[in-house]
């Protein structure tokens, strides 16, 4: 096999190959049909354009994104980030509502850091019932799934909180370097959970839990407190992502804030090519399936296409990947492999008899 | 040759009944029926005023406001008991009530539509049944992606709240029965009816068939090996339960819509979570294998109280009860979790 | 014994195969009415795949199955037992959150008009358990009770379906003495009424007790049939080991590794009553530095189970164990590592690769779990690792980048190998550690294990080959019945013959030594 050739099978093979590929078709589709819509203008220094409004929209699901990965990794799965973030924002902003400085900065940061702080005792809070209480994940994160909730709307007593503070407003509508803030907020959380998980052994010991629990228990793994980590992880991230989503508004309707937002978060991460099943993730991928799955709404704009209808397509995708996903299909195409080449080695041991 | 062990039928016949009711498998369901009490005696200490706070009106009420739920709930109990779950039921709700909306104005009897409508909802739950047996998905996956399917589909057909103006449909809302007065009153109407009915062949299915027992037999978390191994079909019993929980979501889509008289794409989001919850309090084992359809209704009538009582506690605001229903749910899920972690 | 009937049960040329292994080659096999046939074999001989043929579970590649005089060919469970053959499975196999009543009864439930009654289902099931002198509520869930009970309501459901040949698959495994004799008058029982009965289990006396014939199997084919008062203990075993008498006298002067001088001082790991109940009896145990201690056993013995409570990979529930002479506790397998002891698991599918890491992820993983979570070995120290191991090893393909799951079995198993070895434990618990591999690999392994003690590692040493342990081993434990027994020092006079021998000894006969 000549080198180019190896290259274009590695490129082909690669996890990602095929995500990048859908999201470039449907960035060209919609170029193609809305002339413009890859163009980026610059105003005040600042970038502006339909990309650019896609990356800002892909900064939420990817922050949900990036914690459920970790949790998918071990097995797992976290139902309870929408709520998280509804928790984080109505916590930010009633602390916000009730301060006389809401416009200093300080006070800003310290809404934030509160809103994150809850957001991160919740991820515990999942994760203590998930490995000491040792609850299926589902049934686990979906209790506060539906308790978290209620308890947003407690801490706004019903109303939809709004309040005034331009620096925390900054955080969802502001710019950094040209870029909207939510951009920068979740290419920064994306780094740092990169350097989390990939500069110490946690990316490998919670792959290591997913693929195999024995072995990776008898190899010395403390599965326990690595899974509890994920969870925790988790909900420090939706915190995060309550807070970046709701900033531009400054309006925390607990109602709907993150509302079926975790099966955007499951959708990104599949689509980035990690299993459901656990094991191998690919933090990388799952910034391109947020991206997909942002495109996939635009688009759907785009091309006229009632927007409505975006469920559907969504249900196409879970249904397609998972089926591809499926070991039943894979283990036939397997079977058919096999079938295959042990058939080719009796045509070559037939062809060689003679000789 | 001595004899093995255990009570035996020489034992006195109380013992035997005191064995049998502090059996593990009814411990959750005693759980929950103790919690339907307790708040019963609350209700009773705090409302109960002159004309009392248990009355054949309340009963009636919760009847008539959780009927739809009811049904979800029994198929749900299905779904769960084999260790599964079923995640497209609120958009199956939402899907069928716009397509009665729909049709009936195009002049097709209410009959066919209705038939229409149930068949929905069992075609839904094949496609989780199928994709969970033959293509061996993770059931809340399939279902999930089954619920963006029946939204999706439902804002097709319309993204507004359609009212049904059907005459027959608006009689059979109407359609009710009342016996007694004033606070004695008992009001029977079709819904109710139709919950009741499904309540009792759900009860005989589960509890007096050859299916209903797989059912359980397939929950114990062995992919269904004992019970193959026993000559039984734990395959085909995996296919049926997600077309029964369709099904009673199609009926339960029915059910919303009669008492809503409207069909709209945004109903039913999180109702499926209301429903694994009341099956959850009535005692069913989240991880599968035991659970009653009775104690499912209990459940659903603790759902309907914490509301009844939250509301006339003057916590009229809608977080109380997904708080309170919340931490019910941990309860029942942390007292079943050391329930079964006993049994190994 | 009825010699004279015709055989009930007639399997011949019994052939089925699984991806890539012959699980049954042209193996036969005949049961008469009114007689306890024991199948015998190691761990992977065939037995369960021979009994799932004839059950219905499996369908075999070639040979003619005769029930009754009638060819018949199972496509499901349901249709063997339709022909009357019953199982009670060597794991309990019924349903355990359903009542004693259905599971009895279940497939066969009185039922008045489309449904179950529940009255007559309970009445029949106390009927089938009465005949098997079980009283029990049959109303009662089924988990409730003891295992032994459990045992009885699976062979009094198998009694419903009038079964003419009811098989056991390892019904005693999880019994008590007791409960045992009471299973073998129900059995015997039954054996009166002129049911066939095939019956397996490792525990050789309770072979001898109960059974009238044996079949033997290994690796798949059949050894022989014989009858039980025919065949002696000691035959038994090497028939099922594989080796003639003879031939195990015959092998040639190995290089005994025999202890240069006697251990003194405080051993490296000691063990005192650590036993876990169900798995392996309370036992002692001695490992001093660079020593070899072999334990064998026939598979299922529970020197599996010795080995992993010294690991702390399950949780013993008496006894003690001290390393260097300190007491320690092992609540989990990180601990152990951190006390320098190694564990490698016989299973290596499901307790040793893991299969979507690559081999370098798979090498570093123990080191890495020792040095703990946010401590990540450097980069160049694990390239080292990998290389040395690699190198050392002969691991091919000497690619560290390819996923685990890629390689032979054999070079996945020097990749655990390496695994454990990186940690440089003190500590070394090596269950099978040759199985499945090449014999130029073998050799590798066993002469690294030597290598090692010298260097002053203690290694305990577990085989089913026992040349193997001989080699290598300085002292011989011997593992019988789940009781880790005798203590052997192993020299020129200790062969695979006397350990054969020593491992069909009733332990009524105590140890001569």
């Amino acid at each position: 096999m000549t080198a180019p050739t190896e290259l274009a099978r590695r490129v082909v093979h690669h996890k990602l190959f095929w995500p990048v590929v859908a999201l470039l078709v449907l960035l060209l589709a919609a170029g193609v049909r809305s002339p413009g819509f890859l163009s980026v203008t610059v105003q005040d220094g600042h970038l502006f354009g339909q990309v650019i409004d896609i990356m800002r929209g892909a900064a939420t699901p990817l922050l949900l994104a990036l914690g459920m990965a970790l949790v998918i990794a071990t097995g797992g799965i976290d139902l309870s980030v929408g709520a998280v973030m509804a928790i984080s924002l109505a916590v930010s902003l009633q602390f916000l509502d009730n301060s006389a400085t809401a416009d200093q900065p300080s006070t800003a940061v310290v809404a934030v850091l509160l809103g994150v702080a809850v957001a991160l005792v919740l991820g515990a809070f999942n994760g203590f019932m998930v490995t000491v209480l040792g609850i299926q994940p589902f049934i686990a994160t979906m209790i506060l799934m539906v308790a978290g909730r209620g308890i947003a709307m407690l801490i706004t007593k019903g109303q939809i909180t709004t309040t005034t503070s331009p620096p925390f407003k900054t955080i969802g509508s502001g710019f950094f370097l040209g870029l909207p803030m939510p951009v920068i907020i979740a290419a920064v959380a994306f780094v740092v959970v990169v350097i989390v998980v990939r500069r110490t052994a946690l990316g490998m010991l919670l792959e290591s839990i997913g693929i195999n629990r024995e072995a990776a228990r008898l190899a010395g793994v403390r599965s326990r407190n690595v899974t509890w980590f994920a969870y925790a992880a988790s909900g420090l991230l939706a915190g995060l992502a309550g807070i970046v989503y709701g900033a531009p508004t400054m309006a925390a309707d607990a109602n709907n804030i993150g509302l079926m937002k975790e099966m955007d978060a499951i959708l990104c991460v599949v689509l980035g090519g990690t299993s459901l099943m656990g094991g191998k993730f690919y933090l990388g991928g799952t910034v391109v399936g947020a991206l997909i799955l942002t495109t996939i709404e635009r688009v759907v704009i785009i091309f006229h296409i009632p927007s409505q209808t975006t469920p559907l397509f969504k249900a196409i995708v879970i249904i397609a990947v998972c089926i591809a996903q499926s070991p039943v299909l894979l283990r036939r195409l397997d079977l058919r492999r096999l079938r295959r080449a042990s058939r080719r080695r009796a045509e070559l041991a037939s062809q060689e008899v003679p000789a | 040759m001595t004899t093995l062990t255990s009570p035996t039928s020489t034992t006195p016949r109380w013992r035997t009944a005191l064995r049998r009711a502090t059996d593990r498998r009814y411990m959750p369901v005693a759980g929950s029926v103790l919690t339907l009490v307790l708040m019963l005696v609350v209700g009773e200490m705090r409302y109960g005023g002159s004309s009392g706070f248990l009355t054949p009106r309340l009963v009636s009420n919760l009847l008539v406001d959780n009927s739809y739920l009811l049904v979800l709930a029994i198929g749900m109990t299905f779904v769960i008991i084999t260790g599964g779950i079923d995640l497209s039921v609120g958009a199956v709700v939402a899907l069928t009530g716009l397509v009665i909306a729909t049709l009936l104005p195009m002049g097709l009897p209410l009959p066919v539509v209705l038939l229409v409508a149930v068949l929905i909802g069992s075609a839904m739950g094949l496609i989780i049944g199928v994709m969970v047996q033959v293509f061996d998905i993770q059931p809340f996956i399939a279902s999930l992606g089954v619920m963006f399917l029946a939204r999706g589909l439902a804002n097709v057909v319309s993204v507004n709240s359609l009212a049904i103006t059907d005459e027959g449909f608006a009689s059979l809302a109407a359609w009710n029965v009342t016996f007694g007065e004033k606070a004695n009153q008992f009001r029977l109407n079709a819904a109710m009816l139709v919950a009741l009915v499904l309540l009792i062949v759900g009860f005989y299915l589960l509890h007096y068939t050859r299916f209903g027992r797989t059912v359980y037999g397939v929950g114990v978390g062995d992919a269904g090996n004992a019970i193959d191994l026993m000559g039984l079909r734990a395959g085909r019993t995996v296919l049926w339960v997600y077309v029964i929980s369709g099904t009673c979501a199609g009926i339960a889509g029915i059910l919303f819509a009669l008492y809503t008289k409207s069909g709209y794409n945004l109903t039913g989001i999180g109702m499926e979570l209301d429903a694994i919850a009341a099956v959850v309090i009535g005692g069913t084992i989240l991880t599968g294998g035991g659970g009653y359809i009775l104690g499912t209704a209990v459940g659903v009538m603790v759902y309907g109280l914490i509301q009844v009582l939250i509301s006339r506690e003057g916590l009229g605001e809608a977080w109380w009860t997904k708080i309170f229903i919340g931490a019910v749910l941990l309860v029942f899920v942390i007292v079943q979790r050391f329930l079964t972690a006993r049994r190994r | 014994m009825s010699q004279a009937t015709s055989p009930v049960v007639e399997m011949t040329g019994i052939t089925i195969e699984f991806p890539g292994v012959k699980a049954l080659d042209g193996v036969d096999f005949r049961l008469f009415p009114g007689e306890v046939h024991a199948l015998m074999g190691e761990n992977g001989a065939g037995k369960s795949t021979l009994i799932k043929v004839l059950t219905g579970v499996y369908q075999a590649g070639a040979g003619r199955i005769v029930v009754d005089g009638v060819e018949r060919t199972f496509s499901g469970t349901d249709e063997a037992q339709e022909a009357g053959i019953s199982t009670v499975y060597q794991e309990v196999n019924l349903v355990g959150n359903l009542s004693v009543a259905e599971n009895v009864m279940l497939g066969h439930e009185p039922r008045t008009g489309p449904f179950i009654s529940w009255r007559a289902m309970r009445r029949a099931a106390r009927e089938y358990l009465a005949r098997l002198h079980v009283d029990v509520d049959p109303g009662a869930e089924l988990s409730s009770l003891s295992v032994a009970v459990q045992q009885l309501c699976a062979i009094a459901r198998a009694t419903v379906v009038d079964a003419k040949v009811l098989i056991l698959d390892e019904p005693t495994s999880s019994l008590q003495k007791n409960e045992v004799d009471e299973l073998f008058a129900v059995v015997r029982e039954l054996k009166e009424r002129g049911v066939a009965i095939l019956f397996v289990s490792h525990f050789l006396d309770q072979v001898y007790e109960i059974s009238d014939r044996m079949t033997v199997l290994r690796n798949g084919r059949l050894v022989g049939e014989y009858l039980t008062p025919e065949l002696p203990r000691l035959e038994l075993v090497s028939k099922m080991i594989g080796r003639a008498e003879g031939e195990l006298g015959s092998i040639e002067a190995r290089a005994h590794r025999v202890a240069e001088s006697a251990h003194d001082g405080t051993p490296r790991v000691r063990a005192v009553g650590l036993g876990k109940h169900g798995r392996v009896e309370p036992f002692d145990l001695e490992l001093f530095p660079g020593q070899i201690v072999g334990l064998v056993g026939l598979l299922g013995s529970g020197r599996t189970e010795a080995a992993r409570l010294i690991y702390g990979a399950d949780r013993p529930d008496s006894g003690e164990l001290e390393l260097d002479g300190k007491r320690v506790r092992l609540p989990h397998p990180n601990a152990a590592l951190r006390h320098d002891v190694a564990f490698s698991s016989e299973d290596r599918k499901r307790e040793g690769i893991i299969g979507d890491l690559t081999v370098r992820e798979n090498i570093a993983l123990a080191v890495q779990t020792v040095r703990g979570v946010w401590r990540r070995v450097p980069k160049k120290e694990i390239d080292e690792i990998v290389d040395r191991f690699m190198e050392a090893l002969n691991i091919h393909p000497r690619n560290p980048a390819m996923l685990l799951k890629n390689l032979s079995g054999g070079n996945q198993q020097k990749v655990l190998l390496a695994r454990w070895l990186a940690t440089s434990p003190k500590v070394l618990v090596l269950d099978e550690p040759t199985r499945g591999i090449d014999v130029g690999a073998k050799a590798e392994v066993q002469r690294l294990v030597i290598e090692l003690a010298d260097r002053g590692m203690s290694v305990l040493f577990i085989s089913s080959e026992f040349e193997e342990v001989l080699r290598v081993s300085e002292r011989v434990r011997i593992v019988r019945d789940r009781v880790v027994a005798d203590e052997l020092v192993n020299g020129p006079e200790l062969t695979s013959q006397v350990l054969v021998e020593r491992i069909a000894q009733t332990p009524e006969k105590g140890a001569v030594a």
